[in-house]
């Protein structure tokens, strides 16, 4: 075995919980966005038992969230396949920053923290300090914020089918909010500037214009357009 | 078909999240498609951001008295003040439903 074993670290259960601390500001903050898809599930014609489970297996808000938008526009299979194939394709750096952490460990480990290995959970896994990682840790941050979720869901199921039209209410406002405090820190280069600005200018246009693929085309051209600003600025140094 | 929707996604997500953990796996992305890569999250948050402040039902958004873009207007500055997460998106959130439901309303 390849990596060592942090003096520092402490019981598993003390790991758990402190993993279960730092991840606590971001399980709150996800509440009302976990409550939106249960109750919009119900409203695009999904059963409970189906709005759950897309929380349960696919647990992946972004892609929850926009899978339904599509299924509530009618999109086919292979239209909800790809979008959720480039909402979902930013996991693989995810994995690809904790391969020298994560591949070392028992299959049970590495599938059980790839399955939790969410953006928040991302965000909270040193992912190149030099420092191990401790599995316990990363198991109460993931395992938390996924039952964090999945209850969120179910409050939104529950009062999805007692109060009809909640999603009316404006509750995807909470998907701003939360997308918006995640995005702000992010934009630290004038490449990542023209790549957000690129994919909301095509994303509002492929709304306003009523495109299939809007989505779809909007996440393309913005990371192409920070990538090749990228690029430019590196050939003209 | 909801069935076989939802458990392809799942099938998809979870391959996205795990594929590199495998310790079998002998490939490595190269680094110019690490980089168009490291632009996923940003472009995914923009495009889903974007039209929900600046759109409503197909129609460009004119109208500065639109709860979203103030709560998103709102976030950003939290969040650019406080380097905050929990307080920009509950405070911006708070702002939302007191404009939506009582100023504008």
């Amino acid at each position: 075995m390849s990596h060592t074993v942090d003096p520092n670290s402490k019981p598993p259960s003390k790991e758990l919980w402190l993993g279960t601390i730092a991840m606590t500001p971001l399980s709150i903050a996800v509440a009302p966005w976990g409550f939106l898809v249960g109750a919009y599930a119900l409203e695009v014609g999904l059963s409970p038992l189906e709005a759950q489970s897309l929380s349960l297996f696919v647990f992946a808000g972004t892609s929850q969230l926009v899978a339904l938008g599509l299924l509530q526009a009618q999109a086919g299979f292979v239209a909800i396949m790809l979008t959720t194939a480039l909402i979902t394709s930013r996991h693989l750096l995810y994995s690809m920053a904790l391969r020298d952490k994560i591949s070392p460990l028992p299959a049970r480990w590495r599938y059980g923290l790839g399955f939790l290995l969410t953006d928040e959970l991302f965000v909270h896994t040193p992912s190149n300090d030099g420092k191990p990682l401790n599995k316990w840790y990363a198991l109460g941050a993931g395992l938390s914020f996924y039952i964090a979720w999945n209850l969120a869901t179910l409050l939104g199921i529950l009062a999805g089918s007692a109060i009809p039209n909640l999603t009316e209410l404006g509750l995807e406002f909470a998907v701003v909010a939360t997308f918006t405090a995640m995005l702000v820190p992010m934009i630290r280069s004038l490449a990542i500037a023209c790549c957000c600005a690129t994919a909301s200018t095509v994303a509002v246009l492929g709304a306003v214009m009523d495109w299939q693929a809007g989505l779809l085309l909007a996440i393309l051209s913005g990371m192409f357009a920070g990538f090749i600003f990228e690029q430019a600025q590196e050939y003209l140094q | 078909m909801i069935a076989l929707t939802l458990a392809a996604m799942a099938l998809l997500v979870f391959a996205s999240r795990y594929l590199f953990l495998e310790p079998r796996l002998p490939i490595e992305l190269g680094p110019k498609l690490r980089r168009l890569m490291g632009y996923a999250t940003p472009a995914v948050l923009s495009a889903v951001i974007a039209p929900m402040v600046l759109s409503h039902q197909g129609e460009l958004v004119t109208d500065w008295q639109n709860p979203y873009l103030l709560g998103a207007i709102a976030a950003v500055l939290i969040m650019l003040l406080t380097k905050n997460t929990l307080l920009s998106t509950v405070l911006s959130m708070v702002l939302f439903v007191m404009l939506k439901f009582w100023l504008f309303a």
